[in-house]
């Protein structure tokens, strides 16, 4: 058989096959046979993404510090990325266990402008309000990412042009 | 607690925006970084940690604006509908970039390998151009020292005054150097055309077979004497040294002859073993003839004392008389062989000498009906110095044994030269008979002749050999091409003081 036509019923099966795969996460049916998952599941899911974020995060740091990469600028500043998203998940974390987990803290639209957060605790309220920040942590670390790679591009450009003179 | 919302609003929209702005640009450096070295799993590694970041800010980004935009707009129902998808793909894109992440040392270890790989590729390549060069250099050397040793070979080959044979295993000649040619007479075309073998140039079968025998009993052969047969019917002695070559790369055996010729070198061998007889068969005559010279004087004194007185016995001495006086001759003569006489030199001029023999033969009665020439007279006189009469013995005798060679109806030429090296040349040539090969070492014996008995006492070339010796020259003898014999004497030339 021609490999032409090979190559088409692959690509049928492909589509046919993630057709199906749409279908069932987008138009869920009963599934008895299979185990019921109560709407806490989600959080607790995410909570242990960001845990296993922090984990790698965490990993990295080591690995990098093992490797003595941390004397180059570029992995070095890999590293405060590093250690900006393992906060950013501490944030996270914190944040989804006081709003989505034991509900401590709430918050109410008021207006466009203005907001209630509702909790027993005004010290709470306070540090909820803080947590919202997040971006204050993801963005720096992004950032550091940035700067790490570009270091990283500019070591190697070093590197090619030494071994480029004669 | 009632607080504002725009610091949260501020920062979650610029803060998204700015996740995704920096996530790209990250995007970007990880994919210069690996266009740099795509071979670098590290960076390979960076690229995909990029790509999780970039699926990461891009679904939070994505979910928080819309969050802050559905809350604004008091949507707040459809966000509640989609956040859980807008949470589950937040939580799948920083999962993935978690997972990715721990790939980190997996991905070093992989680099350093492939690294340390390059490296010893690296090496061995360098090594293997190393290496190459060396072969090249040394290919090069090799075949400069093989041009080389080819060329000398073949100058060798060429520029050998020897003769320089190849033959194949049938003894047919493959190659041969120009002296082959000059040896063999024969043309190098004529030879490899008609497949000339190394018997064809042999005088004798019987040599051949003789040759055959030894390289096939010891492979080799060393200085065997032979003579070989030119084409113009002339033998030349040679010697001959050869072997078998059985070849290298695949080249079928071969012999390898060098041939020497000595035939110059035989005769003058035989021109000193002639001298050195005749020098001792001088010393031998010499003592002969002074030891019978004084009872000869006495014997032919006493008997022309008794020839004065009247005896009755007249007639029978004087036979006695004349053979004493025939003896005394011929001891003269071994005399003059032995160089024992008295010599008194000066200047002769030998056309002169020639002329006056001639002239004095010419009355002669055997010598009428013979054709006596001489070559054209030279410009300038042929001096030598010695003894006039004596070279004039010397040429009257070979005109005389000329004269018997050649009958009563014959031709004699005699020549004269003088040649660039001081040296006059006298040629004495005739029509005769020849001589023979076997008489050509006895010819300038005392007592040998080939005449009839009584007619020659064999004295008249030994006689003439040591006059000339004498003269600080040399005679010899060939048979002519044509008809006949040709002697040649040799003199220095010597001309007369002013």
């Amino acid at each position: 058989m021609p490999k032409k036509y090979l190559y088409s019923i692959q690509l049928i099966l492909k589509s046919l096959g993630a057709l199906v795969a749409v279908a069932l996460v987008f138009l869920p049916l009963d599934a008895y046979a299979t185990q019921l998952h109560a709407s806490s599941e989600g959080i607790i899911t995410h909570q242990m993404g960001h845990l296993f974020f922090l984990f790698s995060m965490v990993a990295l740091i080591f690995t990098i510090t093992g490797k003595r990469l941390d004397k180059q600028k570029g992995w070095r500043f890999i590293q405060y990325s590093a250690f900006f998203f393992i906060l950013w998940n501490l944030d996270a974390i914190a944040a989804h266990f006081f709003d989505n987990q034991i509900y401590a803290v709430k918050i109410e639209k008021l207006s466009l402008g203005q907001i209630r957060v509702v909790s027993q605790s005004e010290l709470l309220a306070w540090l909820y309000y803080v947590l919202k920040l997040d971006h204050l942590l993801c963005v720096p670390a992004m950032l550091f990412f940035y700067g790490g790679l570009s270091n990283l591009v500019d070591e190697q450009r070093q590197m090619m042009a030494k071994k480029d003179i004669p | 607690m009632i607080i504002s919302f725009i610091p949260i609003l501020v920062v979650d929209v610029l803060g998204s925006v700015a996740m995704v702005v920096i996530a790209l640009l990250c995007l970007y450096k990880a994919r210069i970084l690996r266009s740099m070295d795509p071979d670098n799993a590290v960076f390979l590694y960076l690229l995909w940690i990029s790509t999780g970041f970039m699926i990461f800010a891009l679904s939070r980004s994505f979910g928080h604006i819309l969050k802050q935009f559905l809350i604004l707009t008091l949507n707040g129902a459809t966000w509640h509908a989609i956040t859980s998808y807008s949470g589950s793909v937040n939580t799948v894109s920083f999962m993935l970039v978690g997972l990715i992440t721990l790939f980190f040392n997996q991905s070093w270890n992989i680099n350093e390998k492939i690294l340390s790989g390059r490296i010893k590729l690296e090496d061995t390549h360098i090594k293997l151009i190393d290496l190459n060069q060396t072969l090249e250099h040394k290919v090069v050397a090799r075949t400069e020292m093989l041009t080389s040793s080819e060329h000398k070979a073949r100058r060798i080959f060429e520029q050998s005054l020897d003769t320089i044979v190849v033959t194949d295993a049938g003894f047919k000649v493959s190659e041969i150097n120009q002296a082959g040619v000059t040896l063999t007479g024969y043309q190098r075309k004529e030879m490899l055309g008609k497949k000339m073998g190394l018997k064809d140039f042999m005088s004798q079968e019987t040599e051949w077979e003789k040759i055959c025998g030894l390289l096939e009993t010891h492979e080799y052969i060393l200085n065997e004497e032979t003579d070989f047969l030119r084409p113009d019917r002339n033998l030349v002695r040679v010697l001959i040294t050869g072997g078998v070559d059985y070849g290298a790369f695949g080249c079928g055996k071969t012999f390898h002859f060098i041939i020497k010729n000595i035939n110059d070198k035989r005769q003058m061998e035989q021109q000193i073993a002639q001298a050195d007889k005749l020098a001792a068969l001088g010393e031998l005559s010499a003592g002969v003839a002074h030891e019978i010279n004084n009872p000869l004087g006495i014997i032919l004194g006493y008997t022309q004392l008794m020839l004065k007185e009247t005896s009755g016995f007249e007639e029978d001495l004087k036979i006695i008389e004349k053979h004493v006086k025939n003896c005394k001759t011929v001891v003269s003569d071994l005399l003059s062989f032995s160089r024992k006489g008295s010599l008194e030199k000066s200047w002769v001029d030998v056309t002169t000498v020639i002329d006056g023999v001639i002239k004095f033969l010419a009355n002669h009665t055997d010598f009428r009906n013979v054709d006596i020439q001489t070559g054209p007279a030279p410009q300038d006189p042929l001096m030598i110095y010695g003894n006039g009469q004596e070279l004039a013995q010397v040429i009257i005798n070979l005109i005389i044994n000329a004269c018997h060679a050649v009958g009563k109806k014959g031709k004699i030429e005699i020549e004269t030269k003088q040649t660039q090296n001081n040296l006059v040349i006298i040629t004495v040539k005739d029509n005769g008979t020849g001589i023979r090969k076997k008489h050509f070492s006895r010819i300038f014996d005392p007592f040998f002749t080939t005449k009839p008995v009584g007619q020659g006492t064999g004295l008249g070339l030994s006689v003439g050999y040591g006059i000339i010796r004498r003269h600080g020259g040399d005679i010899t003898v060939r048979n002519r091409k044509e008809k006949g014999a040709a002697f040649t004497i040799t003199l220095p030339f010597a001309p007369q003081k002013k």
